[in-house]
């Protein structure tokens, strides 16, 4: 049971100080989670405090590859709205 | 961005720069402060509009974590103070910042500021943010420190930040009501849970006051920032003014959105537009009258080093610095002789300029926007086209008063004229819109005929001269012609 970071990591270091267990580590290109030190903060917090304070939306994935911040979760902007957008600016 | 270089590198240079009164002689000035204020500011550039002809400041992105989000920020491209998207600064160690700040002070003996502005919150990176802080408070001791914050943890921080040391802090309040709040705010990290909406927004709002509150207790003077954002606070920024004022905070900046959408902000992917010149300057006008406003502010970047609106990063990168020997006690020394020269520079400025006489102009004439290219020293002394960015002054019966500057790359205010089919000349003039006359030392006959047309009146016959003495002379003469008697012509200078 651990949680993942994924490469949509930016490498913003907001989620290592808050780990009760010390699990999240800098590392080339982006931060890591050590699977044998990560709980998923069970019996420490009630949410994983990771995906709690990520500000970047699916780059934190839970044991099933889920992402634990959805697409639009966290920003408040539609993934189809983003999508058009991004579409735009490469048309451009 | 590239702005143009306002000072000369040399501490001779700081002979130049703008006098006292040309930048508001009015209560944004910073001689009107109470004395013990004015002692703090008078060389802080971002404090006082004054000092920022004559001293630099740079920041150091120690504080990568944050635990807010706003609306006008995408981690992935750094916060909206980034003004080039994309470009990632290079993120420093508390050691690493403290060597590039001495090499920086060592070679640049204006920089009298040392700030910690991100590129997250720095008082949610506190180890980082005040172990620099420490080492330079005794490495450094000549350098001002300052931090800027979201606030939402500075209630626990501000007994360190006595401790460090600062007595500078700026504390961006959008809002202080949670409706608005979660218009801006989609979520805060509060006590290990991420808080959505307006609950989390309410927490925030009420942690900026209560931090505020603590730090005019502590005597640390508050600045104010508050990011206009029209249709959602624009109308409410007047009452935060108001509040924040009230409490103690000594200067507010109101600065414009950014909102582009390939910054992939929520603001600027779903339309979001930015105020216009316009907008911004009447809103400072309108909370001018409660409270001391900045004007002069460039939305930095979180590692800006320079003169405001000048970024000499490049030239302080980590392996520049590596290979520099500082002496820094040699450098202090030197940078005591520069601080004198320029403070007693500014002093005899400002005598020079109260006592001056009064030009007569009838009470009641009405106040015309001037725009001058300048590259610093007071002068009107840029050819028009060279100009990356105006100064806008406005001249009144009661004298000549800075308003604010436009780039003349101008970020988009989102309006249907706006399109790739613009040239850059006519995104220049339009980014002047609401001016009367550009004071320049040159102009080519295509913009001269295209500012007429759009009904501002180019003018090349001050180069050289005192951007307040010049903006007067010209003031003076459309008063003697009679053109102040009326109010301004609108595009109606096509064939004159």
């Amino acid at each position: 049971m651990a949680l993942k970071i994924i490469e949509s990591c930016v490498n913003c270091w907001a989620c290592l100080p808050v780990c009760p267990t010390e699990a999240i580590y800098e590392a080339k290109p982006h931060f890591l989670i050590d699977a044998k030190k990560c709980t998923e903060c069970e019996g420490s917090f009630a949410d994983s405090q990771c995906a709690s304070i990520c500000p970047i939306e699916g780059a934190i994935l839970n044991s099933l590859g889920e992402a634990m911040n959805p697409p639009g979760s966290l920003t408040g902007i539609p993934p189809e709205r983003m999508a058009q957008a991004m579409a735009e600016l490469a048309a451009h | 961005m590239e702005l143009p270089v306002l000072n000369a590198h040399q501490p001779a240079a700081a002979k130049g720069g703008c006098s006292a009164s040309s930048c508001g002689s009015t209560d944004d000035q910073v001689n009107q402060l109470p004395d013990h204020i004015r002692e703090k500011v008078q060389n802080h550039p971002c404090y006082s509009e004054d000092a920022h002809h004559y001293f630099a400041r740079m920041h150091v992105a120690v504080a990568p974590a944050c635990n807010i989000q706003c609306h006008y920020c995408n981690r992935k491209y750094d916060c909206a103070n980034e003004s080039r998207p994309g470009v990632v600064s290079e993120l420093l160690t508390p050691e690493q910042a403290v060597k590039k700040t001495m090499a920086v002070a060592a070679t640049i003996p204006q920089m009298t500021v040392l700030g910690i502005a991100g590129p997250g919150d720095p008082l949610a990176n506190p180890e980082r943010t005040f172990a620099t802080f420490r080492m330079l408070t005794e490495q450094a001791p000549d350098i001002k420190l300052c931090v800027s914050t979201n606030g939402l943890s500075l209630p626990e921080s501000v007994e360190e930040l006595s401790k460090a040391n600062i007595d500078h802090v700026t504390i961006t309040i959008n809002t202080v009501d949670a409706e608005i709040g979660a218009q801006i705010y989609p979520w805060i990290f509060w006590k290990n849970r991420r808080i959505k909406g307006k609950k989390g927004a309410q927490i925030l709002i009420d942690q900026q006051q209560k931090g505020l509150e603590m730090l005019v207790a502590k005597g640390i003077l508050v600045k104010v920032n508050s990011v206009m954002i029209p249709g959602i606070n624009d109308q409410h920024l007047a009452e935060v003014s108001k509040i924040v004022k009230s409490k103690g905070a000594f200067l507010h900046n109101v600065m414009p959105l950014i909102a582009e959408a390939e910054h992939g902000t929520f603001y600027g992917v779903m339309g979001q537009r930015g105020p216009s010149p316009d907008e911004l300057m009447d809103l400072q006008e309108a909370c001018s009258g409660d409270m001391n406003m900045m004007r002069h502010c460039r939305q930095c970047r979180a590692d800006a080093v320079g003169l405001l609106g000048e970024d000499r990063g490049s030239e302080f990168t980590l392996d520049k610095i590596d290979a520099m020997e500082i002496d820094y006690a040699a450098a202090m020394e030197m940078r005591k002789q520069v601080h004198e020269g320029i403070l007693s520079d500014m002093e005899e400025k400002r005598a020079a300029q109260a006592a001056k006489s009064k030009p007569k102009v009838p009470a009641g004439t009405r106040p015309v926007l001037m725009a001058v290219a300048t590259t610093g020293q007071s002068l009107i002394n840029q050819h028009f086209g060279h100009a990356k960015e105006f100064q806008i002054y406005q001249a009144s019966p009661e004298g000549v008063k800075f308003m604010s500057h436009r780039k003349t790359d101008q970020y988009c205010s989102g309006d249907s004229t706006c399109g790739e089919a613009e040239s850059a000349l006519a995104r220049t003039i339009r980014s002047l819109e609401g001016c009367e006359a550009v004071l320049c030392s040159k102009i080519g006959y295509e913009p001269w005929d295209l500012l007429e047309q759009a009904g501002i009146m180019p003018n090349g016959e001050h180069a050289m001269e005192n951007i307040e003495d010049a903006v007067m002379a010209v003031y003076l003469e459309m008063l003697a012609a009679g053109k102040l008697a009326e109010e301004p012509e609108k595009k109606q200078r096509a064939n004159a």
